[in-house]
This record gives structure tokens, sequence and C-alpha cells, in this order.
């Protein structure tokens, strides 16, 4: 039933598929998810936060129903109005939450190959980052104390841009978000980054020494048979 | 790899999609009472957008009183983002923001409302440092066959020089 409805949801919002790792690298694509008790943790902070909507909920209409008894009656009518669609927009808003929750965590996705990688998140907001391992600058593992206590870490990943982008605290770095084998990830990464020496701000590739024999061997090959046809010229002389 | 050629479709590329008109228009409507100056911008905005894919890199141009012009390397991307929220993917619309390592907090370019944004993010990252390999391998080694010519021609140019010291002795 769940299932179902979460497949309407996301058509209904036309969430793209899966990511797919980029051309070049499909054979070494490896995906990591975010863990399990990243789902816990966060089901447990929207619990708490539906349980302290309800509590405030509660403690306003105990505080408002003596007024509003001795009140004109229009103003009973207004306040029964207000109780019955909170009562009705409440649970519905308790169960579309959860539902949000529930696929926040179904849909991310850290895809890692041995040239790139990609990282995607989100439903209402759909964000994917793709970076190549040249422009890696660094790699951050963060965990706060409770995240620590259910084994989960953040792996950030920065390139070289700079700023931090509007709303979020950093759009320029790819977030592997609530993973629970963060330093496996970390080691993952190194490996691949060890392999680049250079500072990752845009030097030329060295590894394609064809993108500039080809033009210049043509060129020196022209200057060979001028400067033999020279000699030839002289020697004949 | 550089230098290749663009594929037709993305040369071809010019002015972003009608939709993009739209979506402006749901994005001025959230300013509230600024509706009629910000819809008035993006309107120019929308009218003034111009796009060049070419060989180096990615050309973008838009206002008429503050007028912008972007030139970006395609070896100098850095990342590229794809954004979307739920208006943008009912228009079939898809922000690319391409960032570069120049200072600026926000993205360096976003290309907005073009007709397939996951074919671009595609060809952008083909397009970008260290897509094609794994590794640099052998950074230093100069290619045999151009030394080797290379080597020759100093060779012939080293006989030319002898014979007319020789002419001149």
């Amino acid at each position: 039933m769940i299932r179902w409805l979460q497949k309407k949801i996301l058509h209904l919002m036309k969430v793209p598929a899966e990511p797919q790792p980029p051309d070049g690298s499909a054979g070494s694509a490896r995906v990591f998810r975010s863990g399990r008790n990243y789902y816990r943790w966060r089901l447990a902070l929207w619990f708490s936060a539906n349980l302290g909507v309800l509590i405030l909920l509660a403690a306003v209409s105990f505080a408002l129903a003596r007024p509003i008894k001795a009140g004109p009656p229009w103003s009973r009518y207004i306040a029964e109005a207000l109780m019955a669609s909170l009562a009705t927009a409440f649970p519905v808003s308790v169960f579309f939450t959860f539902l949000q929750q529930r696929m926040n965590y179904e849909l991310r996705w850290y895809v890692v190959t041995d040239r790139c990688l990609r990282v995607r998140s989100g439903i209402l907001n759909v964000h994917e980052i793709t970076t190549t391992f040249a422009n890696i600058q660094e790699v951050r593992l963060s965990a706060g104390p409770l995240q620590k206590l259910l084994g989960l870490a953040d792996v950030e990943v920065h390139s070289a841009g700079g700023g931090a982008g509007k709303g979020s605290s950093d759009s320029h770095a790819a977030r592997f978000e609530g993973v629970d084998n963060a330093p496996e990830i970390r080691d993952f990464i190194l490996v691949r980054l060890r392999q680049y020496r250079d500072s990752g701000l845009g030097e030329k590739d060295h590894s394609r020494p064809s993108a500039f024999s080809e033009g210049s061997l043509a060129a020196a090959q022209l200057v060979l048979t001028e400067a033999r046809t020279l000699r030839a010229a002289l020697a004949r002389r | 790899m550089p230098g290749a050629p663009i594929p037709p479709e993305i040369a071809r590329l010019e002015r972003p999609r009608e939709e993009l008109l739209t979506w402006y228009f749901f994005k001025a409507l959230a300013t509230l009472l600024a509706f009629p100056v910000t819809m008035l911008v993006f309107y120019f905005r929308y009218h003034t957008m111009r796009y060049k894919f070419d060989e180096e890199g990615i050309h973008m141009s838009w206002g008429i009183l503050m007028r912008h012009e972007i030139m970006l390397n395609y070896s100098r991307i850095q990342d590229i983002q794809l954004h979307s929220n739920v208006i943008e993917r009912w228009l079939g619309l898809m922000r690319i923001e391409v960032q570069t390592a120049a200072g600026a907090s926000d993205s360096e370019m976003t290309l907005e409302g073009l007709p397939n944004p996951e074919a671009m993010r595609d060809f952008l990252y083909s397009r970008m440092r260290g897509a094609h390999t794994a590794a640099p391998a052998a950074a230093n080694a100069a290619p045999e066959p151009l030394q080797a010519v290379l080597l020759e021609v100093a060779s012939e140019l080293r006989s030319i020089r002898e014979i007319l010291e020789a002419r001149k002795a």
C-alpha cells in the first residue's frame, strides 16, 4: 500500500529515476547508501516534531476553551470549525511527513566510480552533484555525539568551487549523509585521489598525449622535410 | 576530449525553452507585492538570454540595463549540479549549476531552460578534467614519435650548419 502510494507520488512529482554512473566508468561504479540508523534517526526527529505540535495544539485549545465558552455564540462556531479542520489536517500531515521521511531516506544515492562521484538526494527539491576526482580538494568526516551513538557519520567531499551557496551551508560539497561505513568510504575515495598529484585547479590533463601529439607531430614532420630539402639544395651547389 | 567537435544538437542551442518564462512567472509570484518589478526583470532576462556552446567552453549572456556575459572553459569546471523543484519538473525544466574555482559565493553559471538537461550534464561531464582517465599515467613522458621527429630535425639542421661552415672556410 505504502509502496504503491510512494510510486504514485514519485510519478506525480516527476522525480527522475535512480542516478546512473556517468559514461565510461560504469563497470567501476559503487553505490553507497545511508545507513538504516539514519532512517531511524530521521523518524525520531519526525516523531518528536509532531509530538511538539500536538502538545502545543492541546495547550492552546485548553487555554482558549474557557474564554470561548463565555464569549458570543459565533466565536464558538468558529472555534469548532477550526478544531475540526485541525483534527483532520493533523493526521494527514503526520502521514505525509512520515512518507517524506521514508522517501527522503530511500531516495539518496552516493555513486563513486574510478574517476568521479555523483551524489543525489531530495524529493521536492532534487539535487544532484557530479564531480571528478581530478577536482577534489578535500574529504571531511564529521559525526555529532548522537550520530556517533547510532554509528553514523557524514562524509563531505569538497571541490575547489569556492562559496557557500544559497540556502544550504555549502553547496560545493558532495555530502554522503548518514552513512554507517564512513571510514570505508573515505578510504575508497582517498585511494582514488592519491592518483592525482596536481593541485586540481585546471592544469592540463597530462594523461592525454594524443591531444597535442596529433597536430604538432604533423607540423614537426613538415619542418623535417623542409630541413631535408634545404640540406639537399645546399649540398648540390 | 578537448577540441572534439560539439554534438550538433548542443552547438545549435541558443535560446532557453519557453517554459522558462512560465517558471519565472511562478518565481515572481512568490515575491508577492514586488511581483510587477520582478516579473519585468525576469521577462527581459528571459528574452535576452543567449547560450553558445563552442569547442572551448560556454558563453552565456543576458540583460539590457544590467548586461551580463559569462564565458567559462569546460576544463575549468569543478563540479556540475542539477537542481529542480516540483514546479520546474512539471514544466520539464532543470537548472544546471556549473562551478569553477572562482571565489564567487553563488554558482558561476546557472544554465536554465535547456531542452535536455540530463544530456547536457553528460556532455559537460565528458569535457571535464579527469573524466576520461582514471589517473594521469606517465605524466611527463613526451610522446615517442614527436620526439623522434624533432631529433631528426635537429640533426638535419646541424648538417646544414656544417655545410655552410665548410663553405665559408
